[in-house]
């Protein structure tokens, strides 16, 4: 069987190898932040604070998000090494497997683990974020969200579904 | 499996090869083998038209179905 040549594949390749490494030196950024520097003042400065009780507030929020910043990265680098098995069972011409059903069942519930740690940013951010200094995340559970984890839900469906087609089909004589 | 294949013998009774009979009807041996040892999943009407015609036999003389093993096949 003969298929038209798709870009996609080889940038999808390249795009997730790349993105894997840059989502650890964002967790190697984010521990810079936490532990290398973690005078107070210096980020009271950037975030232009003068000390008081509200102050120190924002920055032990600022802190916490972070330290949810780098539970997310592991998550992350599930998903991208998923992905990219994934990717490489569609180069090598056969992705109706089990596994493939297995790891997006796996990014499922990875993606709603995220939506979880978004929401409890959220929460944070509404904690901290005051009139005179408002923190301007973005973050929360969004619709986008949830129907990208119901469509990753159905598509593990698919391939469970496809792989078993599969086995069929190579069954039959 | 309660279909049994029964291909061994009607090649045995016609004096034939599995190996000719791929030939004949145009399916690799290695399928044709999947077939005879009984571990297909399914079979093409193609595949059965193709060998009933060279081996001048019905389907009924290629396929058994056997009650015995469908009802250990589903106590199991």
């Amino acid at each position: 069987m003969s298929h038209p040549y798709s870009a996609a594949l080889p940038i999808a390749w390249v795009g997730l190898r790349i993105l894997i490494v840059l989502n650890w030196l964002f967790a190697v950024a984010v521990l810079v932040l936490l532990f290398v520097m973690p005078h107070e003042h210096w980020l009271m400065i950037s975030l232009k604070l003068t000390p008081s009780p509200e102050a120190t507030r924002i920055v032990w929020g600022m802190r916490g998000i972070a330290v949810i910043g780098l539970f997310t990265i592991p998550l992350y680098h599930l998903i991208l090494t998923r992905l990219l098995a994934m990717v490489g069972t569609v180069r090598e011409g056969d992705p109706f497997v089990l596994a493939n059903a297995a790891r997006l069942q796996t990014i499922a519930w990875i993606l709603i683990v995220l939506q979880v740690l978004g929401l409890v940013i959220a929460i944070i951010v509404r904690m901290i974020s005051t009139p005179a200094h408002p923190i301007n995340i973005s973050a929360g559970p969004s619709i986008a969200g949830l129907l990208a984890i119901l469509l990753v839900f159905v598509l593990a469906r698919v391939f469970a579904e496809g792989a078993r087609m599969r086995e069929d089909l190579e069954g039959t004589v | 499996m309660a279909i049994l294949v029964k291909l061994d013998d009607l090649l045995h009774a016609r004096r034939m090869t599995l190996t000719e009979l791929a030939e004949r009807v145009g399916i690799t041996i290695v399928n044709l083998s999947i077939l005879k040892t009984g571990k297909a999943r399914a079979i093409r009407f193609s595949t059965l038209e193709a060998i009933c015609t060279a081996l001048a036999c019905q389907p009924g003389d290629i396929l058994e179905f056997l009650p015995d093993a469908a009802e250990e096949a589903k106590a199991a």
